[in-house]
Order: structure tokens, then sequence, then C-alpha cells
């Protein structure tokens, strides 16, 4: 297929970008937070907007689409009848800006999740009004392993329009992915130059250099299968030996999904909310009766592990729940690393399947 | 809550606005000194609610912060004078409780015009009406509580918190480490091969650089893996409890060793399943920083060592404290700069703080004293702190944590350092920590003997109750 792309330059870019939020889009942008971390951000400042950052947000970019809380609906019951009031929904266009690749990959396995058969009405209003841009990464940080789990430094899953900064010449790249990316930049790309094969080539070699400097060893591509073979190994005790049960890698997540419903109010009137959950604390699958299917960290981080690199992929082509953003890595309070944990449950599952000789492939 | 008065019902007001006060009293003494001044046919302001509880003894800080949370716009607790009360002592812990609650909202920028605390014995209608009186008054010039639900405004960001002075002292030498890491891994496989303890909990290299992790060491030959150095932030402590199977050896710097008593002193862990191996310690560095915590911390490995180990070898017991460079805890700067600021601007601070919080509970989960089976905040019902990750329950959580630390806390810093949303919860901690030792005079000790303040009381401590 024929790519469409132009040329910018840094002023061109920022005349752009920075007109978003004046054509009427809400624009979330990456800015330092209170302590100096990236965080993805609302704002209306040019500057910001077209500025570029080193390596990744602290947080993932998700709860745009997938708020921390939201209120699904109020009640009120008057006599008989129970009135259901939906909180209004804004119909202006989202732009995320500046969004990595894994990032813009998590946000497709959010849609797999939220956007399945039925689909999640509030998701869904709000994916339809949201056009990701994706900015190439840079560089790599020592937690990143895109590489490792199928993706990279210059992909373009998720992606409306795609930036690669050229290589420190203040030239940009700009790549429209899909329609709605085409559509966004459609009125102002006629004045851009087109972008050469050239182009395309040093954007696609300055991913190739970020991809070599990440010295993470690829997952083997059996790990489903390996995984799934591995439920009862004594390592997920040796792996999540340290996890202290907070939930600070899935809600960095960005492909984490699990919420928790909560009804406030009383019998005349309240709301439900929906909040973020995370299969990391005891109470997740606790019973009422007070029975907990997962009582020990351990197959609370096992399950974490096998959804994302076991039961996920199983029903979505060999996909995997992981973009390899490695924020869960920088986090965890007790310094674990979920692609050491899955090589070690994968090579583990490998070993055993030789030791049983079962001759499974592996 | 309709906040307008009906015309001639007995509220004070304000224009229209009529404000709700929320009075906790206990059963024996202020609830029947509410019925004295009914029976007498004493007159004061309508604008009170009175929820009755068993003894002053059972209010909760969690129950003002609810009715703050639901619109009250002041809380008045009442219960017997001292000496008084049905149960002989629920009185005094309440006073210590509330007067520590008290000053928390102090920090948290609460106008203190909204909270009242008070001693009504059972003949005293006269009291119980003027005071009433006195407190609606005070909570008509506090105006509307309004502030509990509005979108923080900080003006005063974290960032223009004092920034700390120099370290006191150096980070250790590599050859210092080097040194304390081969006496560690001695003693470790020395205790496993004697079958003195099962495991040792300890450091290890993590997988990216810098980063040291908890080890779990089972065999003598594991024991190469342990490392020590001014990196090794974790606190073990929460490691060693609820193990089977033999005792476990702990490495533990001096506030990591309070964590040891603190969980001795609550029977979550007992003495024989511990072996407390204390580092002498000179300091964990973030970077080129001293942590705020070892700045003032003169201490050496706690009196409840049973081995320490340093550069220079393994001492059985505890080693007495050398003497060390300290110099001013940089967080009492801090907390002398947001106490300087005017309430509302402090309010706004920490609502700021308050509203990043995800509630993903790492400050729960990481601190060795939050040990419940089913903490407050996953109750149901009632759900005493709403479970939206936003203003009122973020508030409610973060207060609800501090108070239950209160008295307890063993000043590890853990919940501040793995707050991903670095939520100033040191501060707090600290805060609560200097009120305690200014009033009662007590610090959390390293001997499990000894009680925290929170549990105990003086009969003539002094406190806000009138």
């Amino acid at each position: 297929m024929e790519q469409a792309g132009w040329i910018l330059d840094e002023e061109q870019w920022k005349a752009w970008a920075g007109s978003l939020p004046a054509s009427g889009c809400r624009v979330i942008a990456p800015a330092r937070g209170p302590r100096g971390e990236a965080a993805f951000t609302k704002t209306d400042d040019a500057d910001q907007i077209a500025r570029g950052y080193p390596g990744k947000t602290q947080m993932s970019p998700k709860e745009f689409l997938f708020p921390r809380s939201e209120t699904l609906f109020e009640f009120r019951l008057a006599g008989n009848t129970v009135t259901l009031v939906r909180p209004p929904r804004s119909d202006n266009k989202q732009v995320l800006i500046g969004l990595r690749p894994c990032d813009a990959a998590g946000l497709r396995r959010l849609d797999e999740v939220f956007l399945q058969d039925p689909a999640d009405e509030a998701y869904e209003h709000r994916r339809n009004q949201t056009v990701v841009i994706v900015e190439a990464c840079t560089e790599a940080t020592p937690s990143c392993f895109c590489t490792a789990v199928g993706g990279s430094p210059g992909g373009t899953e998720g992606a409306d329009l795609h930036v690669t900064r050229l290589g420190g010449s203040g030239r940009i790249l700009l790549r429209a992915i899909t329609q709605t990316g085409s559509e966004l930049a459609s009125a102002a790309s006629a004045s851009w130059a087109r972008a050469t094969e050239a182009d395309f080539a040093e954007a696609g070699d300055q991913a190739e250099a970020v991809s070599s400097s990440i010295r993470r060893q690829p997952l083997p591509a059996r790990t489903p299968e390996l995984l799934e073979g591995s439920f009862e190994a004594p390592e997920w005790e040796v792996v999540a030996s340290a996890c202290i049960g907070c939930g600070i890698c899935t809600y960095a997540c960005p492909s984490c999904s699990c919420f928790d419903i909560a009804d406030t109010g009383g019998a005349a009137c309240g709301s439900r909310c929906r909040s973020w959950d995370s299969c990391a604390f005891g109470e997740f699958t606790k019973h009422a009766s007070g029975h907990n299917p997962r009582p020990k960290q351990s197959a609370r981080y096992r399950q974490r592990l096998m959804h994302k690199f076991a039961y996920f992929p199983s029903q979505h082509a060999g996909q995997l729940m992981c973009v390899g953003c490695g924020r869960c890595i920088d986090l965890c309070p007790a310094g674990i690393d979920i692609h050491q944990a899955v090589l070690a449950l994968a090579g583990a599952a490998r070993a055993a399947h030789r030791g049983a000789d079962e001759g499974v492939p592996v | 809550m309709s906040k307008v008065a009906p015309a001639g019902s007995g509220y004070q007001t304000a224009g229209e606005w009529a404000p709700r006060i929320v009075a906790f009293t206990c059963n024996w003494c202020s609830y029947s000194g509410a019925d004295m001044a009914g029976t007498a046919r004493l007159t004061y302001p309508a604008n009170v609610r009175i929820v009755r509880m068993l003894c002053s003894g059972r209010m909760d800080p969690l129950f003002a912060l609810k009715a703050f949370e639901e619109g009250a716009d002041g809380v008045l607790v009442s219960g017997c004078h001292p000496g008084d009360c049905h149960y002989v002592q629920g009185n005094l812990y309440a006073r210590r409780r509330l007067e520590i609650f008290a000053d928390l909202m102090e920090l948290l920028g609460l106008d203190p015009r909204r909270l009242h605390f008070a001693w009504v014995s059972a003949s005293e209608g006269v009291k119980w009406s003027e005071l009433i009186g006195r407190v609606t008054r005070s909570v008509l010039e506090a105006g509307p509580n309004g502030e509990w639900l509005s979108a923080p405004t900080a003006e005063f960001s974290s960032a223009k918190l004092p920034e700390p002075g120099p370290p006191p002292r150096t980070a250790p030498t590599r050859d210092a480490n080097a040194a304390t890491t081969s006496h560690l891994r001695q003693l470790a496989r020395r205790l496993l091969e004697e079958g003195e303890v099962s495991r040792v909990i300890g450091y290890a290299e993590g997988a990216q650089s810098d980063q040291m992790v908890p080890a779990f060491v089972e065999t003598p030959e594991d024991a190469e893996r342990l490392v020590w150095n001014e990196r090794c932030y974790a606190n073990l402590a929460n490691y060693a409890v609820h193990r089977s199977g033999g005792a476990t050896a702990l490495i533990a710097k001096t506030c990591d060793a309070k964590s040891i008593a603190g969980l001795l002193r609550e029977n979550q862990l007992r003495r024989d399943e511990v072996v407390v191996v204390g580092v002498s310690c000179s300091g964990i560095w973030h970077g080129d920083r001293l942590a705020a915590k070892c700045y003032g911390c003169d201490e050496d490995v706690s009196p409840l060592a049973d081995w320490t180990v340093g550069p220079d070898g393994t001492a059985r017991g505890s080693i007495p404290a050398a003497g060390r460079d300290t110099s001013p805890d940089p967080r009492d700067a801090a907390l002398e700069a947001l106490s300087s600021l005017p309430p509302d601007e402090r309010l706004a601070f920490w609502q700021g703080e308050f509203d990043r919080c995800i509630r993903c509970y790492a400050c729960r989960a990481v601190c060795p004293m939050c040990y419940c089976d089913t903490c407050i905040t996953d109750k149901h019902r009632p759900q005493w702190i709403s479970a939206p990750q936003s203003g009122p329950g973020n508030t409610s959580w973060n207060v609800v944590r501090a108070m239950h630390l209160a008295g307890r806390c063993s000043d590890c810093d853990e919940c501040a350092r793995v707050c991903p949303s670095g939520i100033r919860l040191d501060l707090i901690n600290r805060s609560l920590a200097q009120g305690i030792k200014r009033k009662y005079g007590t610090m959390v000790s390293a001997d499990p003997a000894v009680k925290t303040a929170l549990t105990t009381y003086r009969p003539d401590d002094a406190g806000r109750f009138v």
C-alpha cells in the first residue's frame, strides 16, 4: 500500500498540532507532572502539545478512554417508577497526542475487551470521539521490552497518525495510518511537502536503531502454550515471592481493563460507578461466602501473567495482552520484572516438558 | 440534605443557610445531658443532629469524615468527664485519639471551627445547651462546608516545598558495602547451615541497574546472592509474617527493626519466628540524595537485633550507637512551610495531593503495620470509604490510613517511596509522630514491650475537650 506521509518542519508541526484545541478538540498531551515525571494531561498550550518528550509517561494514557472512575448512570425512584439518568457525554473530538507505539497498542487491547459485542457504551462513545497520534520512540528506557512481545519503537498499531522526529534535523515525518487520521490532517496537509521513500526509510532505520538498543530477549513463540501448561509449576511461588499485593502494575498498565462496580446512595436515589480494579487484590475474587479461589498472592500474580500471556492470546489469535511498555517494572515497589518472570516460567515449563519427555515441540 | 431552614424552626441561620452539625455523644453522659436540657425546657439551636454511641471511645475519626463528606458543616464529639466513663477509660483513649485526629485535620487545612470536643455529664443540661449555642456560632462563622467536595485549586504544590539541605554524611564506600555484604553472606550461610533459620530474607541485585530487590534465600549456597548497600530501600518486615516451617532471618535497618518491634508488640509475629539481623546502616540514598528519614536518624541498629553486621564484622546482639552526623529532618522544614500557609491554601494543597491518589493501595500493601485481614476500605456494608477514585473517597482513605498508623508508624517511609503519585504521605506520618511526641512524650519504640501512644493514656492528658 502506498504510504501517505508528509515532511513538516518544527514550525509547521507546531502550527498544526497547536491549533487542534482551537478547532474544538480536547487535546491530551504529555506534560511534566507535579514531580517532574511525564504525564498525559489535557492542555491547550501549543508549545506543550508540539514539544515531544523523552522516554515514556509514568502512567499509561488508558484513563482517557477508560477513566479511573466513571458514573455509568444515576437512578431515581419515584412511586413505582425507576428513572435512569445517564451522565452527559461530550461530543467533542478527543485527540491523544504523543502516545508511544506501546501505548497505542495498549488501547487496541482495551478495544478488544470493551468493543466486543455487546460493546461497552461509555467506552465506545469515547473511543469514537478519539484520534490517536503516535510519536515513535527516539530512545528505549531500561524497562522497555516491546520488541520482546512483538511490538516496535516505530510501531503503528492503534495509531491514526504517526509522527517520527527525524534524528535531530528538526524534520518531522507525519504519516496518516487510518482514514480518521487523514481527515484530521486534511485541512492542512495540502500545504505540506510529501514525504519521499528516503524519509520513510530514514524513519525505519531510526526505529531499527532504537529496537536494537533494547537488549531484552524475545519471548518464545509458544509462550501461551508453555504458560498454560505451567499452572501448577512451583516457579510461580518464586517469581511472586516479593509481590506485596498492591495494584500499581495493573493501574499503570496500558492494557489492564478490570473494573469494579459500586452503587452508592440509598433506595430512593443513587448512582452506579465503575472504577479500576486489580487482580492483585485479595478482594478481587473473594466470594460472598468468604471463600477465595485465589487465596495466595502467587495465585493472583499467576492470574495476571496468565491473562496477559496465555488466556487472552488463546482467544485473540495469539496476540499477547502485554505491549512491553515496562511501566509495571519501573513502578513495582518490590522490583518484580514481568519480562523476566514470563521468561522464567516459560523456561521452567520447557524444561519440565523435556524432563517428562512428552514429545511436546518447544 | 436541604440546608434551608424552615421559618420559626429554631435554626440559627446566616441568610438562608442553616448549618448542620452532627454531634456524636456517649450514651451515658452527654446524651443524657442533652435529654436533661430538654426536660429542663432549655432552648438551643436546632442545627444539631445527635448520633448516640455507647462511649466516646467508640468514636472513630471515620465517622467525622463521613459526616463532613455527606455535607455536615460541623462535628461535635461529647463524652463523660474524665474519671466518669461508664467503661472506666474509654473517654481517656478517645481524648488522645481525637486530639491527634484534630491535629491531622488542622494539618490538612480543615477549618478548626468545624470540629469540637466536649465533656458533658448527665446533669449538665445547661452546659449542653450553651455548648450547642457556641458550636453553632462557631460553625456559622466558618461558613458552609463546600471545600470538602470541591476540585483542588492548589496554588501551592509540593514542588514549592523547601528542598532538603546537603546530606550530613557521605554515602558508604564501595569497599564498606562489599565488606558488609561479605559478612552478611557468611552469617546467612551459617544460620542456614546450622538450621537456626529456614530462610533468610534480604536484598539481591534486581534486573535493573542499581536496583535492589527482596531476596528469599533458603539454601546456604544461595546466600551468595545477598548484597548490602545504600540502595536497599525495602522494609522487609512484612515478608516475615505468616510464614510457616521454621524461623526467618530478616535483614533490617533501624527503621525496619522498629517495624519488627511493632509486629511483635501487636502479636503478628512471635519472637522465636524471627532472627533479626541488623545492619549498621548509614542511611539509604536515592541517587545522590540521602532519604529524608535518614537525616535526623542517629540510632544504630536497635536493641532488637540478634546479630549485627557491619563493615568490620559480625557481632551477636546489637552494637551500641556510634554517634552519627545528623542534621534537621527536611520533612520538618516542609511541614513548617505548610503550617505557615492559611488553612484554605493548606486544604487546597492536600486536596491536590489526594486528587492524584489512584487507590492502588501500595501504601497499605507495603506497610508492615497494615496487616488487617479486611481493610476498612474493602468493607462494603456500609461503604465507609467511597469507591470512586476521586475527591471525598481519596481524602477519607488517606486520612484513615494515617490515623490507623498514628502512634504505630515506625517511620520507614516506605509508603511515600512506593506511592506512584508521589503523595507526601511522609509529611503526614511525620507530622502525626511529632505531635504525639510533643504531647505524650513517646516515640515508636524498638522495644516491643513499650506501648504505643494511642493504646494508653494518662489521666491528666491535655486536649481540646472543653
